[in-house]
């Protein structure tokens, strides 16, 4: 199949859907590869390195939709796109079908197969494609860059000679994805980071980024967790609890990033006007769902906007495209898979399986019928799982009064064994001559000296404690030596075969332990 | 010839000797000492008790201790490290055939000496065993009894047991659990038929008795050990090891011998420890592990979600190019491929890059109880690296990438997160909160417990197929 990436025609695009990196794993699953001229000039892939990968260089975009079967692009096919779209053609790109009903229903016309990287589902099996999250850590990455940018200060705090600089303080709203980045980002910079999130189970990988996860104290357990991972919109009363949480950190914090989407939905305004007008003059927001509207009131997408108290609004939409090299990287490896799923045989010949849950999910539409929504996955999404009640901490009386059960039930135990044991000797005394008494003496000593020194033996000297063990319980010759000299034929025949066997077990057993303990040597 | 006094002075010295020589054990500079206080302990109490009161036979016995010490000497020399396994119960087995053999001599001095006893009531000149049975009072004659049979009986499982643990790890045997038709009702009837032929000896019955005696107890070692597996072995060899003692013991109460006692009493619960440790690292009782076969499930297992997604030596590579601290996880699978030597290389390598390598030991790891530890020394991996599982455990998480060879039940999480899991609550290498993990096999399969590992399907696990060995040689010449 020929799989071509035309140029992005959408203004300001910098991303391309095919880097020289990924068209070599392509070429290797048997298909052939096709660019438009200049298509990777803005993310730093020009025309000559593409064609040292094996790719076609095609002239016109007319052209390339003319030559490839399968068109892989970034974003969502424009009005001319569509158009040259024809039967039997594969289109993979962004393409956001619920909001573009129109666009979808001009593509299905065509009878193309489309297949939207943004519908993909959210299973394990499916990130390696799942684009969405690609460039969703891209744009949390760079939203930090971009704080950094427009805020006059460190992000590390610093003992300098000319003084002491505090640390950057940033709120993370929304920790998904972008959110998860941002932190990553923001703690390695040296900033003392929060976050917050409506979905309680995100805590720990909050908190294992580094951040604190500023916790609500509210009664309906905060819980805006739904299928997929996403968050889903909250109760009036929670959402007071919440701004009421933001307004106490907005006079301390330097720099927030807002990252909170509800799948299908304007974004939820978090950020309101008082709040920006309680922080600092020259703390940054930095806005990352200002294309649906911001979670900040003062957010213009696209734009800098700078408040009445000298505060930056941020509201850029085109982060991934800002880091055009990097994203085109990561989304050519999502499409890569992609392609890889769709290409099982690796002989080049593409499979539309709508059996496929990962396929079948993000093809909208095909063989002249749209096929959005899909149904549910078969597979389980991941993140769904719900935290686990947090265990109560045990009050100091508690754990005295633990302690003392154990302890008590601990010496009830040694007691009654003690016991026993002692009852059983007795036992043993009533029956057994005195001889034997002087002999089990020195048996029991010998066994609890064993039992404390064995306890002792360092776990990597096992193997060298049984070969020596071995060794010594050789000392079953001495029975042979004093049977050996015996006026019994058979006896002294019996006695001879143990001392020769046993001396084996000595000096083999001796030998080998040395040989060993030899090898373990210090760094 | 040396008066009993100082018999028994040699006798002293040897056990404060063997007791010096166990534990110092406890670290690796002072074993190496410490194992000349065994050898010494030894020497002395084989040549005083040789040159002690009424011994004779010297003609047969100094030929027979060069003739075992020129073997011993040869099988130490030649033996490979991966067949120590295979070795100590081989060794083993001649500690168990050696205690039949003196205890059925007991019980022949016994009756040779009655029988003069009653011939003329006159004592003639015996040797050293027969003269002090010749002093013995009747009811310690009946003890005497006691402990023949007790040591007949543990020499013989002893015996049988190791041969067929020899041949399970030697690979001459089948190493899958195998009964015959009956399973442990056949050990139950033994056990009870043996029991009937020592109360008959203790009644007065024939040598025979003894002889039938050792028949049965040679046929509970020989079933008891064939229906065990291969991987439970550590428990089994460790065992073995624990009754070779006690049949030492036994013998030493017959001969009224005290050094006998204390040797075989240490020895015994040497043993003893080493298998309550193997069995607690598998969270199983050691009846269960002796009695065979993991336990029924208590309910469906988790489904495992996810794909298991293979890696080329490329990708492990770069892998370890990037990383900075890497953790190893051997198993058998490592000594099976004999990818010690590679796996050293490798270490040595990344270490030379600067990065911190250490390797994390299972205690059930291997066949033998501390058995990988002495695979990698042999291979000269500095033993500092090389640590426990309770020391490593909480490591993992700030571990860059984790390299298991070889190795599976030990490190599967279903062992912690599914309490229906047939393994749940066994102690397991956390190698999952890694945030890489490579899993080195040769192919896709389970392991010993016949479960599938959640760990191959996590998504920061990749396995790496193929035999260990040439797995990790390709490694070596991408290292940068």
């Amino acid at each position: 199949m020929k799989i071509g990436a035309p140029r992005e025609s959408a203004r300001g695009e910098a991303r391309v859907a095919l880097t020289p990196e990924s068209a070599k794993q392509l070429q290797k699953l048997g298909h052939e590869c096709l660019v438009e001229t200049g298509a990777g000039a803005e993310a730093g892939f020009n025309d000559d390195t593409y064609r040292e990968a094996g790719v076609t260089v095609v002239d016109s975009a007319a052209a390339l939709w003319r030559d490839a079967e399968v068109v892989i692009k970034v974003r969502e096919p424009n009005d001319e796109e569509a158009e040259r779209l024809r039967n039997g053609q594969t289109l993979i790109a962004f393409f956001w079908p619920a909001q573009n009903e129109a666009m979808l229903e001009k593509c299905r016309a065509t009878g193309a197969t489309v297949i939207a990287m943004d519908m993909v589902p959210r299973i394990s099996r499916a990130q390696k494609m799942d684009a969405l999250s690609s460039m969703a850590n891209i744009a949390g990455y760079r939203a930090v860059i971009e704080a950094g940018n427009n805020f006059g200060r460190f992000f590390t705090g610093q003992v300098t000679a000319a003084g002491k600089v505090p640390p950057a303080k940033v709120l993370v709203i929304g920790a998904g994805v972008a959110g998860l980045a941002a932190i990553g980002t923001a703690t390695s910079l040296g900033a003392v980071v929060r976050a917050f999130d409506v979905r309680p189970e995100v805590s720990e990988q909050i908190e294992s980024m580094g951040a604190e996860f500023l916790f609500l104290d509210f009664d309906n357990a905060q819980d805006g967790s739904e299928s997929g991972g996403y968050a889903s919109p909250s109760s009036p009363e929670f959402r007071e609890k919440q701004l009421e949480c933001f307004r106490e950190q907005a006079s301390d914090v330097d720099i927030v990033i807002t990252t909170a989407l509800i799948p299908g939905r304007p974004a939820p305004k978090l950020w309101l006007e008082d709040m920006v007008a309680l922080m600092k003059p020259g703390s940054v927001v930095i806005d990352l769902a200002a294309e649906k509207g911001g979670n900040c009131d003062l957010t213009r997408a696209d734009e800098r906007v700078v408040s009445d108290n000298g505060v930056v609004v941020v509201g850029y939409t085109d982060y991934p495209s800002r880091m055009a090299t990097q994203a085109s990287l990561l989304y050519a490896t999502n499409i890569r898979h992609m392609l890889t799923d769709l290409t099982p045989d690796k002989d080049g010949v593409i499979q539309h399986n709508m059996e496929d849950d990962v396929i079948r999910g993000a093809t909208v539409t095909h063989q002249s019928e749209i096929t959005f929504p899909p149904p549910p996955p078969k597979t389980r999404a991941i993140g769904a799982a719900k935290p686990k009640p947090k265990e109560k901490e045990a009050t100091p009386e508690e754990k005295r009064a633990s302690e003392t059960a154990a302890f008590k039930s601990q010496t009830k135990r040694q007691v009654t064994l003690l016991a026993v044991g002692g009852a059983l000797m007795l036992l043993l005394g009533q029956v057994a001559p005195a001889s034997f008494m002087q002999h089990f003496i020195v048996f029991v000593l010998a066994c609890f000296i064993g039992f404390q020194v064995i306890w002792k033996v360092s776990h990597s000297l096992h193997t060298p404690l049984m070969a020596v063990t071995n060794a010594i319980s050789g000392i079953i010759i001495l029975g042979a030596v004093l049977q050996i000299g015996s006026g019994s034929v058979i006896v002294s025949i019996l006695a001879a075969i143990s001392v020769l066997i046993a001396t084996i077990n000595i000096v083999g057993g001796f030998l080998v332990t040395r040989r060993m303990l030899a090898m373990f040597q210090k760094s | 010839m040396l008066s009993q006094g100082f018999v028994s002075a040699a006798a002293i010295a040897a056990s404060v000797l063997f007791i010096l020589s166990l534990g110092g054990l406890s670290n690796q500079e002072k074993a190496k000492r410490a194992v000349w206080y065994g050898i010494i302990g030894m020497a002395v109490a084989v040549f005083f008790t040789a040159l002690g009161p009424g011994i004779g036979g010297y003609w047969l016995m100094i030929p027979m201790i060069i003739i075992g010490a020129v073997i011993g000497t040869r099988l130490a020399r030649r033996v490979e490290m991966t067949e120590m396994p295979q070795l100590v119960a081989a060794l083993h087995s001649f500690v168990g055939l050696a205690a039949v053999f003196v205890a059925w001599s007991a019980d022949l001095e016994r009756r040779r000496v009655l029988a003069e006893r009653a011939a003329d009531g006159m004592m003639q000149e015996f040797s050293a065993f027969a003269a002090l049975v010749a002093t013995k009072a009747p009811d310690e004659l009946m003890f005497l009894q006691v402990e023949v049979v007790l040591g007949i009986f543990i020499g013989a499982v002893t015996f049988t047991g190791s041969v067929i643990a020899f041949g399970k790890l030697a690979g001459k045997v089948d190493g899958k659990p195998r009964q015959l038709p009956g399973g442990h009702l056949l050990n139950a009837g033994a056990a009870v038929l043996s029991l009937a032929l020592a109360i008959l000896y203790l009644n007065g019955a024939g040598f025979w008795t003894l002889l039938l005696l050792a028949l049965l107890a040679f046929f509970i070692g020989y079933h008891l050990i064939m229906g065990i597996g291969g991987a439970d072995m550590p428990v089994v060899v460790s065992m073995l090891n624990s009754y070779s003692g006690w049949a030492a013991a036994a013998i030493g109460f017959t001969l009224s011998n005290d050094l006998l006692i204390v040797t075989g009493a240490l020895v015994g619960s040497s043993g003893a420890i080493l298998s309550y440790i193997m069995c607690k690292a598998m969270n199983r009782n050691f009846v269960n592990v002796i009695l065979g076969g993991f336990g029924g499930t208590q309910g469906p297992a988790a489904e495992i979600e996810g794909e298991q997604i293979s890696i080329d030596a490329n990708g492990v590579a770069s892998a370890l190019n990037d990383a900075e601290s890497v953790i190893i996880v051997p198993g058998y699978g490592m000594a099976v491929a004999q990818a010690q030597s590679a796996v050293s290389d490798l270490v040595r390598k990344l270490r030379d890059a600067g990065k911190e390598v250490r390797f994390g030991i299972h205690p059930v790891a291997g066949r033998l109880p501390g058995h990988m530890n002495v695979l990698l020394a042999e291979a000269r991996v500095p033993y500092d690296i090389v640590l426990e599982m309770d020391e490593i455990n909480d490591d993992f998480a700030t571990t860059d990438v984790v390299i298991v060879i070889g190795s599976n039940d030990i490190v599967n999480p279903a062992a912690q997160e599914d309490p229906n899991s047939p393994i749940a609550g066994m102690p397991v290498l956390k190698v999952w909160e890694a945030k890489q993990v490579f899993i080195c096999k040769r192919g896709q399969g389970t392991g010993y417990s016949g479960i599938e590992n959640p760990l191959f399907f996590k998504d920061n696990s990749r396995m790496y197929y193929g035999d260990a060995r040439e797995s990790i040689n390709a490694l070596l010449p991408m290292m940068e």
